[in-house]
């Protein structure tokens, strides 16, 4: 309860001094539409070739399902998770991070819960667009949009933990801004269906990074495609996952000897 | 540049878009009757986007974020004094990235070759006609980004017109696939843009299928737009300096 209190505070903190540059709202606009821009031309081209009904085995409606995913996807990254993990390097680098040990709440929480980019909750919405445009023109029930909704949870914990672990090396490297570059270049390949890819990539992008988790999997089990195995396999995923980048925060703040000593 | 060898790697890295392109295309094309789209076996596709993988990081250009900063920050006027436009001092500092960028760049172009079974074309004279192409592209391109980046003057959302002319770039330019595979209207459009010129072109001529004619007609056409470009972006720097008032000054 008191966490949820402390996220609606620091929510209007934030929200409140992003409103003083309204004139980002554009720019943010115009990114958000490049990105969905790059996502739909790469399906379009795909598709559009004479005699492809299907790449992977989906058919145009079903992989507009995963694109759908994918923007959802980068609007979490840039709204929720990247304007938090990216000022972990710098309370590293300048010793800030003094403070936020010292505060009376759970070091973790705060820097993954302290900051928002409401400026690109235009991902968000392009995001949400698509899926529900895609899920309208297929056969979908209500117990696989609940499973996907479920599954597609336990894909948001599965890039927070990837982006934590991926910041927290900061506490040894100092300098880790470009982590954030080599997960984008992975996380681009979610754009399309996994058995969009041949397959050793495809055991790749399941196994050692769990890309497939992230779009492909929520998307079959709207669709009602998805294996047994898979579901259950996802939230045992996000479980180890958050396990695991826990006891690496611990670890990492362990070793932390602020900036001047 | 050399002080920063290990952000210069995970830069070449973080350019994956035509290797996915590259992954989904093979995928495609073994699984379609005959094993081809379009004419492009597996193989094929793997050559094609490996030459363009490898043609896209000679033309990286970051100068509109670099411009927009400067701008911003005000740290522009200190350049103004000098009896040099600071368009060169960009130039040669992208100029010097890309020497550092090769080694690494050429040993994991043949590590992906190899794992992928492209084949590049061996005729030296493609390699140097590719490189000179894609010098001009990279000017071209250095050009117009500039040119974006000096809209900081007037708008806070410079780097975003950026993001957008990068996506006609990467489409027309063939980063989603070979310009052929496109509408014929889209193609015939394309030819009166620079982009085929400076990406495809030359990754055709890596990938064995393009001729040196269409290099020298390509190598026309991108000439053409340098000298528009040069002229606009002087036309944009005169307008933006009379505009410009350094924060604090």
């Amino acid at each position: 309860m008191k966490l949820l209190r402390l996220i609606r505070i620091f929510v209007g903190a934030t929200l409140a001094a992003q409103l003083e540059y309204r004139a980002n709202f554009l720019g943010a606009v115009l990114a958000s539409l490049g990105e969905a821009g790059v996502a739909l031309l790469g399906l379009a081209v795909l598709f559009g070739q004479p005699g492809t009904t299907s790449v992977g085995g989906w058919s145009f409606q079903q992989a507009l399902l995963v694109t759908g995913f994918f923007m959802l996807t980068e609007g979490v990254i840039s709204v929720f998770i990247q304007p938090n993990m990216s000022k972990i390097a710098e309370a590293v680098r300048t010793g800030s991070m003094d403070f936020v040990l010292l505060k009376p709440i759970d070091a973790q929480f705060n820097v993954s819960t302290r900051h928002l980019n409401a400026l690109r909750a235009t991902d968000l919405c392009i995001g949400a667009a698509l899926i529900v445009y895609a899920a309208s023109q297929l056969e979908v029930t209500w117990p696989g949009i609940l499973l996907s909704a479920l599954l597609y949870l336990c894909a948001v914990v599965i890039v927070y933990c990837i982006w934590l672990a991926l910041s927290t090396t900061a506490f040894w490297f100092v300098k880790t801004q470009n982590a954030a570059e080599l997960f984008n270049g992975v996380f681009g390949a979610a754009r399309f269906p996994v058995t969009a890819f041949p397959l050793p990539i495809r055991a790749l992008l399941t196994f050692v990074v769990p890309v497939a988790f992230i779009t492909t999997v929520p998307a079959q089990a709207m669709t009602g495609t998805l294996p047994t195995a898979l579901a259950v396999a996802a939230p045992v995923v996000a479980g180890v996952l958050l396990l695991l980048t826990r006891l690496f925060w611990l670890r990492a703040l362990a070793s932390y000897t602020s900036a001047s000593s | 540049m050399v002080e920063y060898r290990a952000e210069v790697v995970i830069w070449i890295l973080s350019g994956t878009l035509s290797l996915v392109m590259m992954l989904v295309w093979m995928a495609q094309a073994d699984a379609a009757p005959g094993g081809q789209v379009r004419g492009y076996s597996a193989p094929e596709f793997a050559s094609y986007f490996l030459s363009i993988w490898l043609v896209s990081q000679v033309l990286v250009v970051w100068v509109a974020w670099e411009l927009d900063f400067e701008v911003r920050q005000g740290t522009l006027s200190p350049k103004l004094l000098r009896p040099m436009d600071p368009l060169w001092g960009h130039y040669a500092a992208h100029l010097a990235e890309r020497v550092v960028r090769l080694p690494p760049l050429l040993l994991l172009v043949a590590l992906f070759a190899w794992l992928s079974g492209a084949s590049l074309t061996a005729d030296p004279l493609a390699y140097l006609v590719a490189l000179g192409l894609a010098f001009l592209g990279f000017s071209l391109r250095f050009l117009y980004e500039y040119t974006i980046g000096l809209l900081a003057f007037w708008t806070e959302s410079s780097t975003s017109f950026q993001e957008l002319i990068w996506l006609v770039y990467a489409a027309l330019g063939g980063i989603f696939a070979p310009l052929a595979f496109y509408p014929p209207w889209v193609q015939q459009v394309a030819l009166w843009t620079p982009f085929p010129y400076m990406l495809g072109l030359p990754a055709q001529l890596l990938a064995g299928k393009a001729t040196l004619t269409d290099a020298g007609r390509g190598a026309l056409v991108l000439l053409v737009w340098l000298v528009i470009f040069w002229v606009v972006r002087l036309a944009v720097w005169r307008a933006g300096l009379r505009k410009y008032g350094a924060v604090g000054a």
